[in-house]
């Protein structure tokens, strides 16, 4: 062969570019360690800020697991009760326990003689110690008339200055509104035994109270999973169903780039809007029951379906349009080929983005005060008209609550709605795993 | 070659390659031009010496002959040339093949004009021999230009210029048969004289079949062993 | 250098082209197109196309990057519906069945005439179900007998099943290119197709996975009417009987393979495939 005679437009590498090159190359090399050292020290800073919310957070909170119980000698004497001998359930139910806790607290320390001391000392007892031992009385009506030692809740002041440890140590205390003498009286309580603490079911079985050492979260944590079932059985069809039709079938025209904007500006709407909607659409027009999570369930719904049919679209967008065609060169209907093959390779991304909306539901109040979630809620709700409260909301009840207890009971129902965060997620991640495959 | 467009490949390298292979062929086909030219003044010019130098000088043909056959079958490996590239690269194969030996025949022409010269005795059919040649000398000239300008008309006409030296060749050998059978003697002497118009002829025949191939490389179509008049009223440009 | 004067001859040449050079038609077509015209919205792709794709018979489909030969592939089992903006005008027809027309069904052309694609795109699904897919969704087969006969079948028709048979429930991702093309052209053949249409079923692959491929088209032929588009002109020599060379949206020749890389007659065609400035 041979080489070609002179040619007009040479490609030939310039002789100095070596040096040239050489030359910036440390400027570009310290410019990239210096971005990665932002990088590093943004995580770190981050992780350090989700290390301290976390760490107050349960250093707050943890205590609230804890309760202290208190042993009580009290002798079910029928004239206190103002009960005969053989007193029907009802006879029994309706009895003075009032009078006959107090007679045993005066019992436990004679020396107390003073009105003011007497009150002082019947505080050291939660008013749930009467139900204790009512409930105790009514399982057992031949106890009538016996003396017998019963484990009854603290206060929550007692409580609250016992977990301290600053019995043994006062220099632990910090605040306490109980008097000297109270504490005496503990101290005597301590030493005889007679005071202990115990891993607090009380708050997982309770509903919200007045009394913090009777409060629980069960209600307002029965109210988010019946709520968030809702939302779940609501947004997540509808927005799969949208987004596949948007996305597959819709014509592209004026209408469904309207639909489309619309949709994008929904994600970006207040979420007290959504509650003012629903106040005024399914409360005031539709006439449905105030408080429910069935109402809850329906706003967030409205709030979540945007955030899911963005999150699926582009899960469908990111399927491989060759398998569309392999299904359609096969001769699969368009429903066959969404359903067969493209749904399936969505399905990881669309879930993720289930989760995204669903987490922001979980976390979500301002719409839920609108529609009148944010009662006083007792009762555990156990069907979704029920009136029911919801985790965030009962957060925000209790952090508003002057009671120094109910300042660990917060932390504690924040560190609960965490864990049903960290629980859902490991389920979507679980999901996610099943359905992803390779392509 | 402005017809076939050789210089407007997109690869510059291959518009190098099959420019050198046609400025070759030409070459190749000058060089084998100047050994018929000599062969025949030597036979008609009794030169033994020049005879001699034609004689050894066709290595220098067979040399050119595998140069560009190895070329072409570089540019086949590596180009796999198509349409006008593919059938430039198949002329040229067999343009040079027939060029060889055209080669070859000048050769002999050489040796035979040693010996004739040796012996004195080609003197007597010089004047036919000359027409014979020049005709010959011609229609390679004209088959090698038909070739360079990628001329069909050209290329026709000269493949028909053919009949003209096979008359020729008869009336050649008619007179060397007649004198043969007069003259048995000089046996030796007219068969080697038959011999160079044998070669004549051939070279002849040569050059029609390089007239053939310039036909197919520019129309695409093989015009061998078909009908001499079919060829012309298909192929030849009607006068405007 | 003279390349300005020959772009211009070239683009004359085009301008000038009034109809396709080369005889279009076959006896006893397949498939034909006539007079042929597809628009992407206002922009016109393929200009009065008229072609016949015969039986037993593969046609290649040559020519530069967009020059419509591709979209002209598409068009003949309606793969181009799903873009909303396409429109083709002119008549199509299988065994004389107006393509577009309210006879034919795509569902049912598309299981008459398959497709293999340019990226070898199995479904995320094993080997056995991939080849199962077609007759399953059609209801080609009525037992899970029936069923593994046309997928044992179809594999050994494209000549894989040697290959996998020891893993049919591996996914089909699992396989080299070559293999998963093949996969894909067992998948076409498993619907039981009368034509298969193939879009640079070979760009992907090696050239020993290539060789593979054509050696199939070629056995394929033996039952299928065949039209394979592709950027390789020498693939197209290899495995085709007839070629036609498209430009700028026309149909500038047709004509035997043997014919077109020897002796084009087009000089738009001869340029393409000696590699001249177009």
């Amino acid at each position: 062969m041979t080489e070609p005679t002179e040619s007009t437009n040479k490609v030939a590498p310039r002789k100095d570019s070596t040096s040239i090159v050489k030359k910036t190359l440390a400027k570009r090399y310290a410019a990239e360690k210096r971005f990665r050292f932002y990088g590093a020290a943004a995580i770190a800073m981050s992780l350090a800020f989700l290390v301290l919310l976390l760490g107050s957070i349960l250093v707050k909170g943890l205590p609230a697991f804890v309760e202290t119980h208190m042993l009580i000698d009290v002798t079910l004497d029928s004239k206190t009760l103002g009960v005969e001998e053989g007193a029907t359930q009802q006879q029994l139910k309706a009895a003075n326990y009032h009078s006959l806790i107090k007679k045993s607290m005066r019992g436990m320390f004679p020396e107390v003689k003073k009105r003011k001391a007497k009150k002082e000392l019947y505080k050291l007892v939660s008013t749930s110690a009467e139900y204790k031992v009512r409930d105790q009385l009514m399982a057992n009506p031949s106890q009538l008339g016996e003396t017998i030692s019963v484990w009854v809740l603290a206060d929550d002041e007692l409580s609250s200055f016992y977990k301290t440890g600053a019995l043994a140590d006062r220099s632990k205390l910090t605040h306490t509104r109980l008097s000297e003498q109270q504490i005496a009286w503990a101290s005597t309580l301590e030493e005889q035994g007679k005071l202990r603490k115990k891993f607090n079911t009380t708050f997982f079985k309770n509903g919200d109270s007045r009394e913090p050492e009777q409060a629980g979260i069960r209600a307002a944590l029965m109210g988010s999973i019946l709520t968030l079932l809702i939302t779940f059985l609501l947004s997540f069809p509808i927005a799969v169903a949208t987004a596949i039709y948007l996305e597959e079938f819709a014509p592209q025209n004026r209408w469904t780039d309207l639909i489309e904007v619309n949709i994008n500006n929904l994600a970006a709407v207040p979420s007290i809007v959504f509650g003012l909607l629903g106040l005024a659409v399914f409360i005031n027009f539709f006439e449905l029951p105030r408080s429910a999570p069935v109402v809850g369930g329906i706003v967030l719904s409205l709030m979540t379906l945007p955030t899911i049919i963005i999150a699926s679209r582009a899960a469908l967008k990111a399927v491989p349009p060759s398998i569309r065609e392999a299904g359609r060169g096969l001769g699969a209907s368009q429903l066959q080929v969404v359903t067969h093959h493209v749904l399936p390779l969505a399905m990881p991304g669309i879930l993720t983005g289930t989760i995204i909306g669903l987490a922001q539901a979980l976390g979500e109040t301002a719409p839920l005060l609108m529609i009148g979630m944010v009662a006083f809620i007792v009762d555990i709700p156990t069907s979704v008209t029920d009136a029911a409260t919801v985790l965030p909301v009962q957060v925000f009840l209790w952090a508003d609550s002057p009671e120094r207890a109910f300042l660990e009971k917060t932390s504690a129902a924040i560190l609960v709605l965490l864990v049903f965060l960290i629980v859902m997620n490991a389920a979507a991640v679980f999901l996610r795993k099943h359905f992803e495959r390779r392509w | 070659m402005d017809k076939l467009h050789l210089d407007q490949h997109i690869s510059q390298q291959f518009n190098h390659e099959l420019e050198d292979i046609r400025n070759r062929v030409l070459a190749m086909g000058g060089l084998v031009e100047q050994q018929v030219d000599q062969g025949l003044t030597a036979l008609l010019e009794s030169d033994g010496e020049l005879g001699q130098q034609v004689a050894t000088a066709d290595f220098e043909v067979n040399a050119m002959e595998v140069e560009i056959d190895e070329e072409c079958i570089q540019i086949l490996a590596r180009r796999q040339p198509a349409a006008s590239d593919l059938r430039l690269i198949v002329t040229v194969i067999k343009v040079i093949t027939d060029l060889e030996r055209i080669g070859d025949e000048a050769e002999k022409m050489g040796r035979f004009a040693v010996d004739l010269a040796e012996a004195n005795a080609a003197t007597s059919y010089r004047k036919e021999l000359r027409r014979l040649g020049d005709l010959v000398k011609s229609m390679l000239r004209d088959a090698l230009d038909a070739f360079a300008r990628l001329d069909v008309d050209a290329a026709i006409k000269t493949a028909a210029r053919d009949e003209d030296i096979n008359a020729e060749y008869q009336t050649l050998q008619r007179l060397l048969a007649t004198h043969l059978m007069e003259d048995p003697r000089q046996v030796s002497q007219l068969l080697k004289i038959t011999w160079c118009a044998r070669a004549l002829e051939r070279i002849g025949d040569h050059s029609v079949n390089i007239c053939e191939y310039v036909v197919y490389l520019v129309k695409g179509r093989d015009i061998r062993h078909i009908n001499f008049d079919q060829v012309q009223s298909e192929f030849l440009s009607k006068p405007t | 250098m003279n390349t300005k004067s020959n772009t211009s001859a070239a683009s004359d040449a085009f301008d000038n082209l009034k109809e396709t050079v080369g005889v279009v038609t076959v006896d006893d077509p397949k498939m034909s197109a006539r007079n042929v015209d597809v628009f992407y919205g206002e922009k016109q792709a393929i200009y009065d196309v008229s072609l016949d794709i015969a039986n037993n018979e593969v046609i290649a489909m040559i020519g530069p990057s967009g020059c419509g030969k591709s979209t002209f592939l598409r068009c003949l089992n309606r793969m181009n519906d799903s873009i909303p903006t396409c429109r083709v005008t002119g008549e199509m027809s299988l065994d004389g069945e107006d393509l577009y027309g309210a006879g034919l069904d795509p569902v049912l052309l598309r299981a008459r005439v398959g497709m293999v694609f340019q990226k070898p795109n199995p479904f995320a699904k094993s080997i056995y179900d991939n080849v199962a897919y077609g007759p399953r969704i059609h209801g080609l087969a009525s037992n899970r007998a029936e069923l593994d006969d046309i997928v044992i079948s179809s594999l050994q028709k494209a000549g894989l099943h040697e290959e996998v048979q020891d893993r049919l429930d591996a996914p089909g991702t699992s396989l080299s290119g070559g293999q998963q093309q093949r996969l894909c052209i067992a998948r076409t053949i498993a619907v039981s197709p009368e034509v298969i249409l193939m879009d640079e079923p070979c760009s992907a692959l090696d050239p020993i996975a290539t060789a593979r491929i054509e050696e199939l088209i070629d056995e394929l032929r033996e039952n299928y009417a065949i039209a394979i588009v592709t950027h390789s002109m020498q693939q197209a020599a290899r495995v085709s009987q007839r070629t036609a060379y498209f430009h700028l949206g026309k149909l500038v020749e047709v004509g035997s393979t043997n014919n077109i890389f020897t002796n084009p007659r087009h000089e738009l065609t001869e340029n393409y495939i000696t590699g001249r400035f177009g």
